[in-house]
């Protein structure tokens, strides 16, 4: 296993972890923001620069992707990584500048504010980690948003700006936005979620108890189609949220216990 | 024809071919090439077709169509042999002369010769113009003299030879050294030694491994692949064929910009050729080794031309460049070992096998060996492509070859590497050109580009352009690219536009020094270089637009007047009339006068002037 020295502190990783495993292993903050561990590291915010000391030579490399292959030297907190991290989060703030999630990174990470203006559009605060796009292709399967356009002009998007049919409305995107660009609308008079910007929507399930609002229908589609469980038996248990779900089977337990004094 | 099945075969096909050559046979030479059909060439072929076949059978007279001679800006360029007579801007009533003295007669049409404009002395062949004399040509050797879509052509010239040479007693490993010997580095931008990337490539582990040929070419005004590709394919079939067998690839792909029909319709052809031959396919030249090459159209965007945004392009995903710290050489079509290269780093390939790698090392500098083709644009007399050893000095291509700055000008600097290259000025104009020194002044070799720009050129402008032109091409996945190059962009906006404040050079300089360090793919990381090499030679010129709102190239709008010489002016009323704000006003035979509050600089009253009494002020 090699051995990665973090700022002086050393910790040996499995052959193949990043220099962010390992520095976590440690207790080392290194900010990320398109980083999460159920999907493909794209490398895309490039706000984990860290430096590597390789014989003589250094480099910034991001900690999120940087593959540990033999024993390496890492400084988080050397002059040229912290100015580098600065510099990239100088310019997400000059980006989404309303937005407070960036603003309390930025300040864990000692950046105050930035020196410059607002010169690129972002979709609600949107700084394009690409952590949205990722979950619905690789964990949820769905492909239903994806990016449009290129460079100052790129967005997350359903194809052609459309509601999506592929989307289950299942709100995994909603839930890895870093800086909560992504919404979940109920609308009660019709019984669905929207998924805002992107306009999909779906049909919510209710509870046929208490009247409780459930998963979307897709979602529970989808997740049939994942469990094995036969359709009958998962209907009688989909149809109720859990609280009732159990009330019911204490009940049916209570039912049994009694019977058979 | 036939498959060949070995090398005694494929040098008696060459001889018998070379034999069916009458050195009576009158050819006469069309270039096709992209620059020349522009100008009407292809119609100039089709009338001399009619003209040889109506000439009847005594005498046997060729049209060739042949790839791009680099002499563009002199098209339509035809060629007559014997006697290698070159005429240049051929226009169609030219043909009938051309084909009654020249062609039957034996006589030099004057009119039609290159002049050198220095000396005022007529060219009646290549050798004698001072365009083509400075010149080396390894890469565009033949360009020009055998017709591209002819394989037996190729093969009278030698093709094929090296191949046949390495799978006849040549190990991968004995390749992989005399590539090394020659000193190549690669010609697609970043100048990676050649055999060393073959040699990660062939000892990466796996089984299935993949060679490319990168024919993106996405720089504004580049056109040396595009004239590779187009004026003899076979040339880059036949160093990817022993790149392959070095490395141990049974498949090639060769990735060409969408913009290139020709290219593309010339390479396949050259394929199905080559295909049938038995040069590329199963067991070619019955050595046991098995290759292929298939061609795929360009993504569209300059960005794909980056290694990693062609493969995932190849594999059917978006053209953006990926994050990765694992090689492609290890890791990369399909997760698989892929070497890619450049068309015209495979192009030298046939060359230095044929005539060894100590004869390549032997031309060139301490740190970059053989030529380089280079796309001579802007403001130089002689425009096109040439290809000159390395080390040649920037002053060499561009007063000799070039022929010096246009109407007389001044030079003031010459622009290489593309748009992420970087601008050097007159006091550099003796560097020597390779590798290491143009990345020493803070340009770089990049695939070859060469702008040179006269007096007239307003530096920043200069950078706005070139970043402006990464900033539409900038995919925009990453965070110091997308929002970096647009803040730098918005800086210079407003300082050509006059709003400069003092503190905005050295903004401009911490984010290049951010962009360098910290942007996923070498789009980012260099396109910060127009900016760094302007403010390093021209810092005067940027501190004059930010402090005393002048451009002194009067270039930047918002910075200069446009404004009437009365001694001049005689009154004549030109101006006025072409004023498309009537902001000019003046009596007949009186002086007239510019509005400055109307004036919106469109500048059409200064070229119309017939007495140049309008001055930028
Ligand atoms: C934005 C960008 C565009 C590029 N475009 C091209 C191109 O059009 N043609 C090319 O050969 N290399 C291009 N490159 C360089 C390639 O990534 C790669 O380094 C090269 O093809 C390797 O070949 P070589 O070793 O023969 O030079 C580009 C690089 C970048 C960053
Ligand atoms: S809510 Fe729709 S877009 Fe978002 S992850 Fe789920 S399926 Fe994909
Ligand atoms: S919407 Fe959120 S998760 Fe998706 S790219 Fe934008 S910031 Fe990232
Ligand atoms: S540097 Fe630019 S072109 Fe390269 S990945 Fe980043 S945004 Fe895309
Ligand atoms: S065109 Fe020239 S000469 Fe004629 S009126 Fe205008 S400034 Fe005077
Ligand atoms: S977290 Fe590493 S680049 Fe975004
Ligand atoms: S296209 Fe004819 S000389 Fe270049």
């Amino acid at each position: 296993m090699p051995t990665v020295t973090i700022d002086g502190v050393v910790v040996k990783v499995e052959e193949g972890s990043t220099i962010l495993d390992a520095a976590r292993e440690t207790g080392i903050w290194i900010p990320t923001l398109c980083y999460n561990p159920s999907v493909s590291a794209p490398a895309v915010c490039r706000l984990c620069m860290v430096e590597l000391e390789r014989g003589k030579r250094k480099q910034l490399v991001t900690a999120c992707n940087y593959p540990v292959r033999s024993d390496i030297k890492v400084s988080v907190s050397s002059k040229r990584a912290v100015r580098a991290r600065r510099g990239v989060m100088e310019l997400l703030l000059a980006r989404a500048p309303e937005s407070e999630e960036l603003k309390e990174l930025a300040a864990r990470m000692g950046v105050e504010g930035t020196p410059y203006p607002k010169v690129t559009e972002s979709q609600r605060n949107c700084i394009l980690c690409g952590l949205c796009t990722s979950v619905c292709e690789e964990v949820i399967g769905c492909s239903a948003i994806g990016f449009a356009g290129r460079g100052v002009d790129r967005a997350v998007a359903t194809p052609f700006r459309l509601a999506s049919d592929e989307c289950i409305a299942c709100g995994a995107c909603a839930v890895v936005c870093p800086v909560g660009t992504i919404q979940l609308r109920i609308h009660e008079d019709t019984g669905e979620v929207e998924i805002s910007p992107f306009k999909s929507r779906a049909k919510l399930l209710f509870c046929e108890e208490c009247g409780r609002r459930m998963v979307t229908e897709p979602l529970a589609k989808q997740i049939l189609s994942k469990v094995k469980i036969d359709w009958e038996e998962f209907r009688e248990r989909a149809r109720l949220c859990p609280e009732c779900r159990r009330k019911k089977t204490a009940e049916a337990l209570g039912l049994i216990a009694s019977k058979s004094h | 024809m036939k498959a060949i099945k070995s090398q005694a075969e494929l040098e008696s096909l060459r001889k018998k071919l070379s034999k069916k050559l009458n050195p009576k046979v009158k050819i006469v030479r069309v270039c096709i090439g992209t620059g020349c059909a522009a100008k009407g060439s292809k119609r100039l072929y089709e009338l001399l077709c009619e003209a040889a076949k109506e000439a009847g059978e005594n005498i046997k007279v060729e049209a060739k169509c042949v790839g791009c001679h680099g002499f563009c800006e002199r098209g339509p360029i035809i060629v007559i042999q014997p006697g290698n007579i070159i005429y240049q801007r051929v226009e169609e009533p030219d043909v009938g002369e051309i084909f009654r003295e020249t062609v039957l007669g034996g006589r030099v049409v004057e009119r039609l010769l290159y002049e050198d404009p220095k000396s005022g002395k007529k060219a009646k062949t290549e050798e004698e113009i001072p365009f083509y004399r400075a010149q080396q040509r390894i890469v565009l050797a033949e360009n020009g003299r055998i017709d591209p879509t002819s394989i037996e052509d190729y093969l009278i010239a030698g093709g094929y030879g090296a191949l046949s040479k390495v799978l006849n007693g040549m190990s991968p490993d004995e390749i992989i050294k005399e590539v090394e010997l020659a000193g190549l580095r690669g010609r697609g931008g970043g100048g990676f030694p050649t055999a060393r990337k073959w040699r990660s490539c062939r000892e990466a582990e796996g089984s299935d491994k993949y060679v490319i040929c990168n024919g993106d070419e996405g720089d504004p005004g580049a056109f040396m692949d595009r004239s590779i590709m187009e004026g003899n394919p076979h040339s880059v079939l036949e160093g990817m064929i022993i790149g392959a067998y070095a490395i141990g690839a049974s498949q090639g792909y060769i990735y060409v910009r969408n913009e290139y029909p020709l290219a593309v319709e010339h390479l396949r052809k050259a394929i199905s050729q080559a295909r049938e031959l038995g040069l590329l396919g199963e067991n070619i030249l019955d050595s046991g080794f098995s290759f292929d090459i298939r061609i795929n159209r360009g993504g569209g965007a300059f960005v794909c031309g980056e290694s990693t945004a062609l493969m995932a392009s190849l594999e059917g995903r978006a053209g953006e460049p990926r994050a990765k710290y694992v090689h492609t050489v290890e890791k990369g079509l399909n997760e698989k070992p892929t070497n890619l290269n450049n068309v015209e780093t495979w192009t030298n390939i046939p060359a230095i096998i044929n005539r060894g790698g100590k004869w390549f090392a032997s031309i060139g500098t301490e740190g970059s060996k053989g030529t380089k083709v280079f796309s001579l644009v802007g403001k130089v007399v002689n425009t096109g492509l040439v290809e000159v050893p390395m080390g040649m000095t920037l002053r060499q291509i561009v007063e000799e070859i070039g022929g010096g700055v246009k109407e007389g000008k001044k030079f003031k600097a010459v622009q290489t590497g593309g748009p992420s290259g970087g601008c050097i000025p007159a006091k550099h104009l003796d560097a020597r050109v390779d590798f290491d020194e143009l990345t020493k002044l803070g340009s770089m070799m990049g695939s070859g580009g060469m702008i040179v720009m006269d007096e007239d050129t307003c530096m920043v402008n200069v950078a706005h352009y070139f970043l402006n032109f990464l900033k539409e091409e900038s995919c925009g996945k990453c965070t110091p690219c997308r929002e970096g190059i647009a803040q730098m962009l918005y800086i210079l906006d407003r300082i050509t536009r006059g709003e400069g404040e003092s503190g905005d050079i050295e903004k401009l300089e911490t984010l290049a020094g951010l962009l360098d360090e910290t942007a996923l793919c070498a789009l980012g990381t260099t396109a910060a270089n127009p900016i760094l090499s302007t403010i390093r030679y021209f810092r005067d010129e940027y501190k004059e637009h930010i402090a005393e709102n002048r451009c002194p190239a009067k270039v930047c709008r918002n910075l200069f007047l446009y404004e009437i010489n009365a001694e001049v002016c005689t009154g004549c009323g030109i101006c006025k009339k072409n004023c498309p704000e009537i902001a000019i006003t003046g009596e007949r035979r009186e002086p007239h006068v510019i509005d400055q509050e109307k004036c919106t600089k469109c500048g059409t009253c200064f070229e119309k002037c017939p007495f140049t009494a309008i001055m930028k002020v």
